[in-house]
């Protein structure tokens, strides 16, 4: 199986780094996929990429929606975990898009700057139920085996047994996709980084 | 019976399981979907693939099959296969009938005594604006052949693709007409279609719009995934449309089936407003 054009540069409106795949455009889209892509403007390269696969897309945005989407856990909490996770993981894609979601979602400029490891994050979060968190999405992010007993006795302190699932869930749905977005050079839309430069987050 | 045979049975799904066999031609039509030449990507899809999924689709509830490509007969193994799927269930093979050799047509033979039908190609009684669109030498060579494989006892079909059929000059469909019933092959033998405006049409400027409204769903394998309709696998400037794909899975042929059925059943409304080209 093989895509012709699968190249480097890419023509979705907005969006300006190269991507190892082709993005599908919107008239391009499998018939399948088309529920999936915006009434007007350009999809996200990862609805656009994952589109070459229609029943991959099908079953991958859903969950990914249901992980980091809207749920009982608040979108701040969750912003953290995602945030962290990819600047650990070094995703430029997750990196970029998400310090802007955590904007929207209340948190400071020092707070993204400081997930992002530009700052001293015991300065910044305060909260030890957070900071709790902060050292279990490491040990998940950067671990190998088990987390240690630790880490595990103050989140398991911080937070129940479904927070501690769901965020779980959430640091491994985000390592799935910086590797996945990094892996395939997914291009920052032109949005999100003109929001950036204004925050002082490019 | 099986939802699928059920869509199938009811006519939602259309009854004929197509495979492309190949993207390769030694031809190079003006209009061709695939933009198939002789120097493309060959993308073939393999004997063993087709029967497979073949006899899967029997099991579906499918109760005819298709081949066509690319030229399917540019492969040394098309008529052994034919005669597979032709023992299966009643197939018809697309061709433009200029590979028909002696060792061919002899290898071809047994196809007489089975419900397959090839279907060549042939848009004018005059020579030179058949081969204007399909390539030199292109009339003389379907002219012969036809003879030979109906003298044969193979079934054949003509199919004659047009800008536009609704405008074309009666006289001229009539001495069409009279040169394939002088070759052997009868007018219920003889189909009409528009040319399609996708592929090296699209290009060329050619040809009706057709999209998911417009087409008959009817699954579509290929090496590059499962299509709904024949007309969805094409290639335009050497890339695969992927507007009509409904899978990259072909096998088990129950999941493409399944995923074109969701489709069917989520079609919107006036969607039977179908051009229904075969």
């Amino acid at each position: 199986m093989s895509s012709p054009a699968a190249a480097t540069q890419v023509g979705l409106e907005g969006q300006v780094a190269a991507s190892v795949v082709a993005l599908v455009e919107a008239d391009q889209a499998p018939i399948l996929a088309r529920s999936f892509y915006p009434a007007e403007g350009s999809p996200s390269p990862i609805t656009a990429s994952l589109a070459h696969v229609p029943e991959v897309l099908e079953a991958t945005l859903p969950f990914v929606g249901r992980i980091l989407g809207p749920t009982a856990i608040d979108a701040r909490t969750k912003e953290i975990v995602i945030v962290r996770t990819s600047a650990l993981m070094e995703c430029r894609y997750c990196v970029e898009t998400h310090s802007v979601v955590a904007l929207d979602c209340g948190l400071s400029r020092e707070e993204v700057r400081a997930l992002r490891g530009e700052g001293d994050i015991e300065a910044v979060f305060t909260d030890p139920g957070e900071l709790a968190l902060l050292a279990w999405v490491d040990a998940v992010a950067l671990g190998r085996g088990a987390v240690p007993e630790e880490i595990t006795a103050r989140a398991k302190g911080a937070m129940g047994d479904p927070e501690l699932v769901e965020l779980t869930l959430v640091a491994a749905t985000t390592l799935m996709l910086n590797r996945y977005c990094s892996s395939l050079g997914l291009p920052t839309g032109a949005a999100t980084l003109s929001r950036l430069h204004e925050e002082g987050l490019a | 019976m099986s939802p699928i045979a059920e869509q199938i049975a009811s006519g939602a799904i259309g009854e004929r399981l197509w495979f492309y066999a190949n993207y390769h031609c030694n031809l190079r039509c003006t209009y061709c979907l695939t933009e198939s030449a002789p120097e493309v990507d060959r993308r073939e899809f393999g004997r063993e693939q087709i029967i497979a999924r073949a006899r899967q689709g029997k099991g579906l509830g499918f109760t005819a099959l298709g081949v066509t490509g690319g030229e399917p007969f540019t492969l040394d193994y098309m008529p052994e296969l034919i005669a597979t799927l032709g023992s299966e269930l009643p197939t018809v093979v697309l061709s433009n009938a200029t590979v028909f050799n002696a060792r061919r047509l002899r290898e071809m033979e047994p196809l007489a005594d089975l419900p397959v039908h090839v279907q060549i190609s042939l848009d004018s009684p005059d020579p030179e604006d058949n081969d204007e669109m399909r390539g030199p030498a292109n009339f003389r060579k379907v002219v012969e052949a036809v003879p030979k494989l109906v003298e044969r006892g193979i079934g054949v079909r003509i199919a004659t693709t047009l800008e536009d059929p609704e405008a074309a000059d009666p006289r001229e469909m009539e001495r069409l007409c009279e040169l394939h019933r002088s070759l052997g092959v009868p007018d219920e033998d003889h189909i009409v279609r528009p040319i399609i405006n996708r592929g090296r049409a699209q290009s060329n400027e050619m040809g009706v719009l057709a999209g998911f409204e417009q087409l008959d769903p009817e699954l579509t394998l290929t090496a590059d995934g499962a299509f709904y309709s024949p007309f969805g696998p094409t290639v335009r400037g050497g890339k695969l449309d992927t507007d009509l794909l409904i899978s990259r899975i072909t096998e088990p042929v129950d999941a493409p089936a399944a995923a074109l059925a969701r489709i069917v059943e989520g079609r919107p409304a006036g969607s039977d407003a179908s051009i229904g080209i075969r």
